[in-house]
C-alpha cells in the first residue's frame, strides 16, 4: 500500500472532474433541483382534491357533516345536487362526492349506524384516500354530539374499486415508464459510442442522409423496444395480474409510441454530450423530474399551480394519463381525453425526430 | 470538361478553430488516376484538409471541388472512400460485417471479399474487430473503403502500424489501383513513403509549401534528399 500511488489516483480523478465542469454542475446542482422540486411539490400549497357534498337529509346530522366538510382544509368541498355531482364525477371535475341520504339523521338515531355513500372517481388512489379520510374526520368531529354512533360509509367507485391495490394504479403508469426509460438510456449510450469510436464520422462522410441515419437507428431500436414492450405488458397482465379494463392493442400502440419518442430523444440529447459519462447524466435530469411531475405518484390536480403548467408541458404526463385511461377506465379512441393523450405523445415523437435530424446536421459542421 | 482533369481541387481554403488557423489558404490539385502524397508533420492540417473534401469540415473561406462538384455532394460521396486516421470500426462486429456495412451505406453489395483479400484479412473475416491487432484493424478500416470501388480514395495515414512487408504490398496495390483510374490521396508524416507517390504536396501550418513530383521538389530546393527539401521549403532549414 503506497499513500503516494493512492493519492495519484485521487488527484487524477479530481483533475478530470475539474476539466468536466458539466459533471461538477450535475453533482452539485441536480440534488438541489430535484429536492427543491420535491419540496415545492409537497409543501407548495397545491390544490386539494375537489369533492361534492349532496345533502338530502331532512334531519340535522347531514347539515352538520356538510358544513364540517366545507370547513376542512384537506379537501375543497361544496354542496350540490345529486345530478350535478354525478355528472361532474364522470367528467373528472370531482374526485368524489359524499351523498347523505334523506333518512340519514333518522337512521343514525334509530340504528346508531351512520352510513353515508361515498362515490369516488377512483383512478387516482391518493385523491380517493384523502376524500374518505376527510369524511371520516368530519364525522369524528361530530362524535361528541352524536354519542355512541358507529360510522360505516358505503364506498362506490366509478373506475377501479375496493379490490384495486396500489400495483393496479401504478402498474398502468409504470408499463409505459419502464419502456421509455430503458430505451432512452440504451439509445443515448449507443449513439454516443458511435461518435466516440469514430464511426459516426464515417457515416457522415458517406452518401447517407441525416434522416436515413436517424430513421435507421429508430427502426433498429424500435424493433428491440417493441419486443421489450410485449414482454413488459405480458408480464404485467399475465404474471402480476395488473388490472386492465381496456384494449391490449391500444396499450401496445401507446407503448410503441413512447419507445419511438425515447429513441429519438436519446439521439437528440446525445448530441449535447461529449462522452458516455456525460450522456448518463441526462438520465436523472430527464427521468426524475418527469417521474415527479407526470402524475405517476402525485396527482397533477393537486400540484401547486405553476407546477401544473410544467406537468402539462411534459409528454410523459400524457403517456401516463393515457395508460391509466386505457387500463383503469377502459378508454378507447372515441374518448376525447385519450385522443388528447395520443395526440400529444405522437406530436412529441414527431418533434424529437425532427430535432434529432436537425442537431445531427448542426453538430458535424 | 476542364474540371474533369482533376479529381480534387482545393483553392485557398481557410479553416479556423477559434484563433487557430488549421487551414490557412491551402491550395492543391489532384489529377485523375494519380497517387498524391500529402506530406507534413503532425498538426500540419492534413486531416482537416481531407475532412473538408468530404464535407465534415465547412471551410471559412476558399472553395473545395471533388470529382467536379462542390463539396459536399451526396452523389460524389458515393464515389469516394474516406479512411479515417483512427481505425473507426464497430468493435463488436466481425471484420466481414464491418466491411459489408460500409459497402452497403455506399450502395455496394459486392466486393467485400475482394476488399478483404486486398488487405489480406479474408482468413480473419469472422473475427470480431476488438480481437484484431492494431495493424489488422488499420487494414480492416482500409478494406471498408475499398468494397464500393470508389473513384477517389482519401487515405489518412493508412500505413501507420502496418508491418513493413505488408506496407510494400499495399503501396504496390495503391499504384495498381491508380493505374486502373482511381485517384488516391494518401497523407503521411513519414518521408520514405513519398517516393512511391506520383506527386507530392508538402503541407505545413495549413498551407501548401510546394507541389510536384519528387525530382521536381528536390530540384526546386536544390537538395538530394526529400527531408532536406521539406526543411528548406518550409523555411526551417536551420533546425
Ligand atoms: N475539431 C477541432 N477543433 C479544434 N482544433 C482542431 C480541430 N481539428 C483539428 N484541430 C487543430 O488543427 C490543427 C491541424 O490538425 P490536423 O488537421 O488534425 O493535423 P494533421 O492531421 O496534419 O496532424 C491542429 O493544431 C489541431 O489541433
Ligand atoms: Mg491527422
Amino acid at each position: 500500500m503506497s499513500g503516494r500511488r493512492v493519492a495519484a489516483i485521487t488527484r487524477r480523478l479530481l483533475q478530470q472532474f475539474h476539466r468536466d465542469r458539466r459533471t461538477l454542475a450535475l453533482l452539485f446542482g441536480a440534488p438541489l433541483i430535484i429536492l427543491g422540486l420535491l419540496g415545492y411539490l409537497l409543501r407548495g400549497g397545491g390544490d386539494v382534491p375537489v369533492m361534492g357534498v349532496v345533502n338530502l337529509d331532512a334531519g340535522p346530522l347531514g347539515a352538520a357533516i356538510a358544513s364540517q366538510l366545507e370547513r376542512t382544509k384537506t379537501v375543497s368541498a361544496s354542496t350540490m345536487s345529486e345530478a350535478a355531482a354525478e355528472s361532474k364525477l364522470r367528467s373528472g371535475e370531482l374526485a368524489g362526492y359524499v351523498l347523505l341520504q334523506s333518512d340519514f339523521s333518522a337512521r343514525g338515531q334509530q340504528s346508531r349506524v351512520i352510513s353515508p355513500q361515498i362515490h369516488l372517481e377512483g383512478s387516482q388512489p391518493g385523491l380517493s384516500q384523502t376524500i374518505v379520510q376527510a369524511v371520516n374526520e368530519s364525522f369524528a368531529a361530530l362524535v361528541g354530539q352524536a354519542g355512541g354512533v358507529r360510522f360505516a360509509p358505503q364506498v362506490m367507485f366509478v373506475y377501479g374499486g375496493p379490490s384495486f391495490d396500489t400495483l393496479d394504479y401504478f402498474g398502468a403508469a409504470f408499463i409505459g415508464l419502464v419502456v421509455f426509460f430503458l430505451v432512452f438510456v440504451i439509445t443515448i449510450v449507443a449513439f454516443l459510442r458511435e461518435r466516440g469510436q469514430g464511426t459516426l464520422e464515417r457515416l457522415m462522410a458517406s452518401p447517407l442522409r441525416r434522416g436515413e441515419i436517424v430513421l435507421g437507428y429508430m427502426l433498429g431500436f424500435t424493433v428491440l423496444a417493441l419486443v421489450q414492450a410485449v414482454e413488459v405488458l405480458a408480464f404485467c397482465l399475465l404474471v402480476l395480474h395488473v388490472h386492465n379494463a381496456g384494449n391490449v392493442g391500444l396499450i401496445f400502440v401507446l407503448e410503441g409510441l413512447m419507445a419511438i419518442a425515447a429513441v429519438n430523444l436519446g439521439i437528440f440529447l446525445s448530441m449535447f454530450a461529449r462522452t458516455e459519462f456525460q450522456a448518463v447524466q441526462f438520465i436523472p435530469l430527464v427521468i426524475l423530474p418527469q417521474v415527479l411531475l407526470s402524475g405517476i405518484i402525485f396527482p397533477i390536480s393537486t400540484e401547486p399551480g405553476p407546477l401544473t403548467v410544467l406537468s402539462r408541458a411534459l409528454p410523459l404526463t400524457y403517456a401516463v394519463e393515457g395508460m391509466r385511461n386505457i387500463m383503469i377506465k377502459g378508454a378507447d379512441l372515441s374518448w376525447s381525453s385519450l385522443q388528447l393523450d395520443f395526440g400529444v405523445v405522437l406530436g412529441f415523437c414527431v418533434l424529437v425526430i425532427i430535432a434529432g435530424i436537425l442537431t445531427l446536421r448542426r453538430r458535424i459542421a | 470538361m476542364a474540371g474533369e482533369t482533376y479529381a480534387v481541387e482545393v483553392d485557398r481554403v481557410v479553416k479556423r478553430f477559434g484563433s487557430l488557423r488549421a487551414l490557412d489558404g491551402a491550395t492543391l490539385r489532384i489529377r485523375r488516376g494519380e497517387v498524391y502524397g500529402l506530406l507534413g508533420p503532425n498538426g500540419a492540417g492534413k486531416t482537416t484538409l481531407i475532412r473538408a473534401l468530404v464535407g465534415l469540415v465547412v471551410p471559412d473561406g476558399g472553395t473545395v471541388t471533388v470529382l467536379g462538384r462542390p463539396a459536399r455532394n451526396l452523389d460524389v460521396l458515393a464515389r469516394v472512400g474516406y479512411m479515417t486516421q483512427q481505425a473507426a470500426l464497430y468493435p463488436d462486429l466481425s471484420a466481414e460485417e464491418n466491411v459489408a456495412f460500409f459497402a452497403a451505406i455506399h450502395g455496394a453489395h459486392h466486393g467485400v471479399r475482394e476488399a478483404l483479400e486486398f488487405v489480406e484479412l479474408w482468413d480473419r473475416r469472422g473475427s470480431v474487430v476488438s480481437s484484431l491487432s492494431g495493424g489488422m484493424r488499420t487494414r480492416c478500416s482500409l478494406a471498408c473503403v475499398l468494397a464500393h470501388k470508389p473513384d477517389l480514395l482519401l487515405l489518412d495515414e493508412p500505413t501507420v502500424g502496418v508491418d513493413p512487408l505488408l506496407r510494400v504490398q499495399l503501396w504496390n496495390r495503391f499504384q495498381r489501383m491508380a493505374a486502373d483510374g482511381t485517384s488516391i490521396l494518401v497523407s503521411s508524416h513519414v518521408m520514405d513513403e513519398a517516393e512511391r507517390c506520383d506527386r507530392l504536396g508538402l503541407i505545413r501550418f495549413g498551407r501548401l509549401l510546394a507541389e510536384g513530383t519528387v525530382p521536381e521538389l528536390k530540384g526546386k530546393a536544390g537538395v538530394d534528399r526529400l527531408e532536406d527539401a521539406f526543411l528548406k521549403l518550409s523555411g526551417t532549414g536551420a533546425e
